[in-house]
Parts: structure tokens; sequence; C-alpha cells
């Protein structure tokens, strides 16, 4: 769970939920047998694990430690037995890169693999990573031939640079049951984490943009109108009428939707991708941004100019947007305007909806609701050319989430490669998962078993809250058209570049929206004949699993 | 201190050479040159060697098993240590006086000359890290698409823009420098206070003004500029305004170093000059004009060059305020080349803005610095 989720839900928690939450654990536990501390007992007995790792360190008992990670780590150490003899490893030196935010990631990984280590005999050495390094660490190892780690935690966007080069170690099929691989969320199977039909991820993270929206604006004789804004079209015509009204609870001027006009070092991209992904995300087409036999770009055809257009509309409209809109990045919509009462709805990652109610400058706590991506009343389809009058619901999965991934380091050694991908395993196995997607790890919930909101009650958590924050992730996750970007390399250097041409089209310096998109079009041609066409067209057939 | 010529017991005295400052009578026999020719000739022809191996090797004509370039590195250093002690076995001590300089000669050449020459390599290559084929030779292509590039002119244009605003700078350090050199209440404080915004780290700066203080909603400048009746203050809504705001953060953080600097230079006038001009009838204006002023001129435009170059450096505010928005018109070359080399890790091309950039840097400083040289002659 991120950090802010985990602050939300700590928030809520009374002394009467706990007690509440300790009971019905004890009852969970009684009826599955004997209850015990001890952890190799605790799984044999019943599948308890579950439930007893989520008492450590207990919701609400503060935030958890090392030693929390490890006895977590032991406690979920049943799936690695089952695969890997006791000293098996012995001798065995693996070399982890990854992140360090927040004291996380890595921090925890490391407690987690101490038990996997003194079980399996064999050794990590770690490389953490600031965040903002991370990228260029990455793409310099591979540039110069240097990559010096065997194990890497990488999201999915970077599998282009990294699976796409032949430098990622195929999954073996033991770890796919191990991990119980079935059990992910439908986005985040394949084709994610595969390449030419060859699984390289074990994936630990999920990722995607929701909806979020002040219910103060919207319900019976509220100034946004009786209904949430279901569609694009919808929010528009919201944020429009919304001008010259009053912020019900700032008494600040009222405004509707917040678009990020400025950049955010690529990452702004998945916001006009939001809109975008409503027209022209096709059901019967994996491929949104490029076209997949010819890497042309789709970003200038008409559902792309119509997301550029609608943008410039409230632009265009005086009062739609706060002053300064033009310099507002994401971060600045979300944490400045948002939850400080400025604007009545937002994507955003999940985030924002916990900050709302932790956040010391949030305003918005009691008025926030959650909901998907929001559909456009038609879409186009690029093989026909149309429009279509359909309604089209696209979440976006933005960035995908973090996933764990082997090098070829270790392709050549059998021995080294297992202890690899057993380590991964450990750290993607789905009860250790649990406890991720419970507790401050950087990580979200991605498997269905984590939207069992009958563990999280017994657990002790709010229901009502959990399946508000957590639902909007459950439907956009296994939406059937959910669009996912393109894992082909260089993908943040056409997101990138793409945020300077919107920004000079948001400034007014192209004539139109089709001008606009017409420069991004010609900027994403040109990084496609310098990174090499038909190897693009070939990573990014095989990411699409085609 | 042994008088010149004086001999060392047993040496033989030389009556040759340049006795002043040669305190030791060298006799070098032929087979000790010949040994310092060898090892000098011998170590570089080993330097060479490996080099060519090692290209051989990086460019896939033949393999020699180096796991990385450390051999040639390594044959480099044998050859700056032979070619040190070589000059002692040639020159004796004459070579013994060109130690005193030749080790940091070849270090800093090889710490000049050698990234010069890689970064020369990488200026004409087409290499975008994401691509497959790595590093490409590609002539003078990414000339070619500087020459195009809107963004990398846009850039260049508010560099100048920028640059000229140095001179409403340089007025008000002048006027600060001015009151604070006179004889007003607590000057010590207020040299302190101006001081402080030099002493702020750029990133603070662009998160206490550009994105708190400034905040269009809830910044209190933004609150101050609303209770004089200004409906919706926006920093940074349109270009020209965002560049100015751009122009004057970054004028509040270096007004106090131009300041300090002619404040020094105020210092160092002697008062006799003003004084005689007083007696000699000359008003405050005319003291100033055809006193103070030239008498600054040289710490005037030492301060000026200095600012120029810093403000060349711009990058840090613009990135973080503005990230070079709203549609360009506050992006520097450096923040330019920022999002080129580190969001599109076009590697090739960012190098060659890099140094267009320092070649227009360096021909124009000399072009100011003539012109400056002549402006700063005496008046007669």
């Amino acid at each position: 769970m991120k950090v802010g989720a985990y602050e939300v839900i700590k928030a809520r928690m009374s002394r009467r939920r706990m007690l509440q939450g300790a009971t019905a654990l004890g009852a969970v536990a009684a009826l599955g047998g004997p209850l015990s501390i001890r952890p190799a007992m605790a799984a044999s007995h019943g599948g308890n694990v579950r439930a007893e790792i989520l008492k450590i360190p207990g919701v609400g008992a503060g935030s958890p430690t090392d030693a929390d990670w490890q006895k977590v780590g032991e406690m979920c150490l049943e799936a690695t037995k089952a695969n890997v003899a006791e000293g098996e490893f012995a001798g065995v030196e693996l070399t982890f890169m990854g992140l360090n935010n927040q004291n996380l990631h890595n921090f925890l990984f490391r407690g987690f693999l101490k038990p996997w280590e003194a079980y399996t005999g064999a050794k990590i050495n770690w490389i953490d990573l600031a965040q903002a390094d991370y990228n260029a660490r990455l793409q310099q190892s591979i540039a110069t031939g240097t990559v010096d780690f065997d194990i890497l935690e990488m999201g999915a966007p970077f599998e282009g640079d990294t699976a796409g080069k032949g430098l990622l170690d195929p999954m073996p099929d033991w770890v796919a049951a191990q991990i119980d691989a079935d059990d992910l969320v439908g986005y985040l199977k394949p084709p994610v984490g595969t390449w030419d039909g060859k699984q390289y991820r074990v994936t630990i993270d999920g990722d995607c943009h929701t909806f979020a929206y002040r219910t103060d604006y919207f319900g019976e004789g509220a100034i946004g109108g009786a209904e949430v804004p279901k569609t694009w079209q919808q929010v528009n015509a919201v944020t429009k009428a919304l001008v010259g009204q009053t912020d019900p609870l700032t008494g600040q001027p009222a405004h509707g939707y917040l678009d990020p006009l400025k950049g955010w070092g690529g990452f702004g991209m998945y916001f006009i991708a939001n809109r975008a992904a409503a027209y022209v995300k096709h059901p019967d087409d994996p491929a949104w941004l490029f076209d997949p036999d010819t890497m042309k770009p789709r970003v200038n055809n008409p559902g792309w100019v119509q997301a550029i257009q609608d943008v410039m509309d409230l632009i265009a409209t005086e009062g739609a947007y706060p002053a300064d809109q033009i310099n507002a990045d994401p971060g600045t919509t979300g944490f400045s305007q948002f939850l400080a009462g400025t604007g009545s709805m937002l994507m955003w990652w999940g985030d924002i909806g916990s900050s709302a109610r932790t956040s010391d400058t949030s305003v918005v706590g009691d008025v926030v609701g959650f909901g998907i991506n929001p559909a456009s009343e038609r879409r186009y389809n690029s093989a026909a050319g149309a429009w279509e009058e359909t309604m089209n619901e696209a979440p976006l999965m933005a960035y995908i989430g973090w996933g764990i991934y082997v090098t070829s380091r270790v392709s050549g050694d059998e021995k080294k490669r297992k202890a690899a991908w057993s380590a991964a395993a450990h750290l993607g196995g789905k009860d250790l998962s649990l406890w991720t997607a419970a507790y401050p790890s950087g990580f979200q919930p991605y498997r269905n078993s984590h939207f069992d909101y009958a563990e999280w009650e017994a657990a002790g958590y709010d229901r009502a809250f959990v399946e508000d924050y957590l639902g909007s992730n459950a439907d956009s996750y296994n939406h059937p058209n959910a669009a996912i970007e393109p894992r082909i390399p260089g993908i943040f250097q056409y997101y990138s570049v793409a945020e300077d041409e919107l920004s000079k089209g948001f400034a007014g310096q192209y004539a139109s929206a089709q001008e606009t998109a017409d420069a991004i079009a010609a900027a994403w041609e040109k990084i496609t004949d310098q990174i090499g066409r038909d190897s693009q067209i070939a990573l990014y057939k095989a990411s699409l699993g085609m | 201190m042994r008088p010149s010529g004086a001999p060392f017991r047993g040496e033989q005295v030389s009556s040759d050479g340049d006795l002043l400052h040669v305190v030791t009578n060298d006799n070098i026999s032929d087979g000790r040159k010949r040994f310092g020719r060898a090892i000098i000739w011998g170590t570089a022809a080993l330097t060479l060697v490996v080099a060519a191996m090692q290209t051989m090797q990086a460019t896939g004509n033949a393999d020699f098993g180096f796991a990385n370039w450390r051999p040639t590195l390594y044959a480099f250093c044998t050859w700056a240590v032979a070619l040190c002690w070589g000059q002692v076995l040639i020159r004796g001590e004459h070579g013994k006086r060109t130690l005193f300089v030749l080790p940091a000669a070849i270090f800093v050449a090889a710490l000049t000359i050698f990234p010069l020459l890689f970064g020369l390599l990488i200026a004409f290559s087409d290499w975008n890290l994401s691509s497959p084929t790595g590093r490409q030779f590609n002539g003078l292509d990414n000339i070619r698409q500087m020459w195009t590039d809107p963004f990398y002119w846009n850039a260049l244009w508010n560099m100048v823009l920028y640059s000229v605003v140095i001179i409403v700078e340089y007025a008000i350090a002048f006027g600060l420098a001015l009151l604070l050199n006179a004889q007003i209440r607590a000057r010590k404080f207020f040299r302190v206070a101006f001081l402080l915004p030099l002493m702020l780290s750029p990133v603070a700066v662009s998160w206490m003004i550009g994105k708190s203080m400034l905040e269009a909603r809830y910044g209190p400048l933004s609150r101050l500029a609303r209770f004089f009746g200004v409906d919706n203050p926006s920093f940074f809504g349109s270009p020209e305004i965002a560049r100015a705001t751009i122009m004057v953060m970054d004028a509040w953080t270096y007004i106090p170093f131009m300041m300090i600097m002619i404040l020094a230079g105020l210092q160092a006038i002697p008062k006799e000059l003003n004084e005689a001009a007083k007696v000699d009838g000359a008003n405050g204006w005319r003291n100033f004009w055809e006193v103070t002023f030239p008498l600054m001129l040289p710490v005037s435009i030492t301060a000026i060059l200095i600012r120029i170059i810093f403000k060349l450096k711009l990058a840090d505010v613009v990135i973080n305020v503005t990230a070079g928005g709203p549609g360009g018109a506050t992006d520097t070359v450096t923040s330019f080349i920022f999002r080129e080399y580190r969001e599109r890790s076009n590697v090739g091309y960012g190098t060659l803005l890099a140094f267009v950039y320092l070649v227009i840097i360096v021909i124009a400083m000399t072009i100011l610095m003539k012109l400056a040289d002549r402006w700063m002659r005496p008046r007669t």
C-alpha cells in the first residue's frame, strides 16, 4: 500500500474497530485451527498465514519496522520451501538493484529476503537508487553494456529497453506456479510482463489513474448538477457551467476538471492520455498511441485531436481553470489545487484519494469520491478511420506498476538462475503481496485476491472506505478495455517531447489542436527513426503479444 | 645559501650554461640520455599499441580479451611517469625544474583534452540511449537538426532577453551599492540583509518564491495583488509575464552579487577625489557621472561579465518553476539541453547543443571583453 493510503486507513481506525478486527481475526484463526505465532505452524494450519501476517504489526499499531518485514518474510517462506531445499543456494551471491524511495522498496525487500537468505544460503548485495537517478542509471547500464545486477526492480514501461534487448532472463514455469500468476488482475496478465511470448516479470505492484471528484459539487441542488459526470463531454460541460459559481467548501470561485497544462518530466502525458483513451482506445484494438504495423503515431488522429481540443476549449473559456493553470503540472493540480479545495474533478493515481484525508493541507477529506476514467459518448476507430457513435470506457493503466525481473547475467549458471528467480518469486508471493497491499510498502494492490474485502475487514479495516477507495482501482484494473501504454524503448522520450509540443499548443503558439497534434506526431516520427523504426515495430508488436 | 657557482665538495666546476639558476653540475652520460629517451618513446609506443588494440576491439575488428579501457589508462599513466622521469634522465637539473609543472600539465591535459575529444566524438554522433544500435557517427546531421530546431533557437533568443536585463540589474545593484556606501543607519545590517538572497539555493528560491509565494490563489504575493485590486493575479499565466517573473526571481537572487562587487569598488575610491570635485563646484550628479562612474568602470564591467556568465547558466529556477513554459517562453538553453539529454536520452544531440552553446559563449564573451577593454581606457 502507498504510505498515504495506509495513513488514511490508520486515521480512520477506532479502538472499537480495532477490537472488532482483533476479535474477527481470532475467530478466523480459531476456525482454522490452533493459532500459533510460529510462521511455519501457522502456514501449515489451514492457510492462516494471510490473517497472521496482517497482524504484523497490526493495523493502526505504528509503522512496520525491519523486524516486522523479516517476520513477514519468514512467515511467507512456505512457497519457497516447496521448491528449494534448505541451503540449496549456499555460496551464491546475487546483486539486486532497486529503489530506496521513502525508505521503502529495497528496504522492505531486504527484510523480506533475510529469512530467505538464511534458509537458502544465498547472499544478496544491494544497489539502492533514488527515483530521480533510476532511469539514468538503468539506461546508462544498458547503453554502455555494464549491467552489473542480477535482480532488478523495474517498471513495465522499461521492458522494451531491457527484455527487448535480450537483457532479461525468461521466467521458469515453476515461478509462475509459485506466485500464482493467475491471481493477477486482468491488465497485468500477458502481454504485460512478456516479450515474444516469454514471461519475464514477477509483478509486485499495480498502477492506474482513477477519477476523483468532490461529492459536495454533485447531487440534488448542487452547483455541478445532480449527477457526477460520466463522460468527458459531461466533464467539459460541467466545467464550463461552473464558471462564475462559488465553491461550496472554500467560498472561492468554483472550478470543474483540473487539467495539468504543464509538463512533468514525461509523466504529464498520462493526463491528456486519460481524455484521449476514452476517444481512441477501441475495444477491438490493443494499440492506441501508435500503429503497430508502421509505428505511425496515432496522436494526431481525430480522437486525440478531440482530446486536445477539449483542453483548448476550457483554456479559451475564461474562468474555467484557476488562474495560472498554464503553469500547473500534475503535482500542482493534485496537491496544490484539488486537495486545497480548488476544482472539483481530477484524474490521478491512488495517492490523491488517500492524501485527501491525511494531508495537513487537504480540506476535501470528507467530500471526495472515486470512480473510473470518464467515458466518451463516441469513439474513433483507427482501423476504419471513422468515428463510431458508441459509448466508450477506457481506464488508463498509467505506468503499469513495478515488477521484479532477473537479468540474463545469471542465464548461464543454473544454480544462480534458480536462486535469482526464487528470490523474485518470494517477493511476488501471493501471501506476502497481501501484506504489501495492506501496509506501507510503496505498492498498490494488484491481485484479485487483494480485493477480498472480508480479509481487510477481518484485519480491522473500515470496509466502507476500503471498498470505496480500492473499488475504483479494481474496476479500472479489470476493465476489458483498459488502455495500456506501449512497453517500447524510449517511451518516456515520446512523452517528454509531446509535453513540449503540448505546452506550445496550450500557450497558443499553434493555430489549432490539429496543428499541435501534428507537431507531436512529427517529433515522435523523429524519435522512432532515431531509435530504429523496424526494431520499434518488432518490439511494439512483441509487447502487444502480436 | 650557497653562492652561485660555488662547487659541492667533489664536484667538477662548470663554467658554462645558466649559472644563476642551475646549481647542480650535471654531467649526463650519453647512455643515461639514451635510456631516458628509450623509456619515453617506449612507453609512448606501448600506449599507442594498447590504445590501438583496444580501439580495434571496440570497433569489432579484433578481440584481445580486454574487459574495459583500463589497460589504455594504465599505459597512459606509465607513459606520463616515464615522460617525467625521462626529463630528469635526459636533462638533469633542468629536467627536475620541469617536474614542477609537467605532472600538473599532463593531469590537466588528460582531464580536458580527452573528455573534449570524447565529447566531440559524441556530439557528432546519433546516440539515443534507447537505440539498439548504440552510438553511430552521423557527421553534421546534429548541426542540421539544430539549425531547424525551433526549441533551441527559442531558448537562445530567451538567453539574449535574459542577458539584456542584466543592464537593469546592474543599475539597481549600483543604486543599492551607493546607498550602502553612504552614511546610513544600520548599514551593516542592510549589507547582510541584502546579501541573503544570494545565499539561497536557486532550488529553494524556486519552491519558496516560485511555487509558494507566487502561487496564484493562496500565495501571499497573489493575495497582496488582489488586495490592490488585481482580480486574477497570475505570475506565469502569459509568456511575457512568466518570462518577466523568472527574470525578477533570478535578479532578486543575483543582484546582491553585483551589489557587493560594486560596493567593494566604491569603497576603494579615494574620498579625496569626490571632495576635490565638490570643491571645484561639482554637484551630486556630476560628481557621480564624472568621477565615481568612470572610476567604477573596471569593476562594473567585471561584475557585468561575471553576471552574464552566471545568467547564461540559468536553468534550475526554470526547470523547477515553469519547465520552460508556457510554450517555451521561459526556456533556457541549459534547461532545454537538460530535457533533451536527461528526459529523452538523446546524448549525441544534447552534447552537440552544449558544444555549440559553449562556442557561442566563448565568442560572445571574447567580443564583450574586447569591447570592455576599449571602454575601460581612461577618457581623455
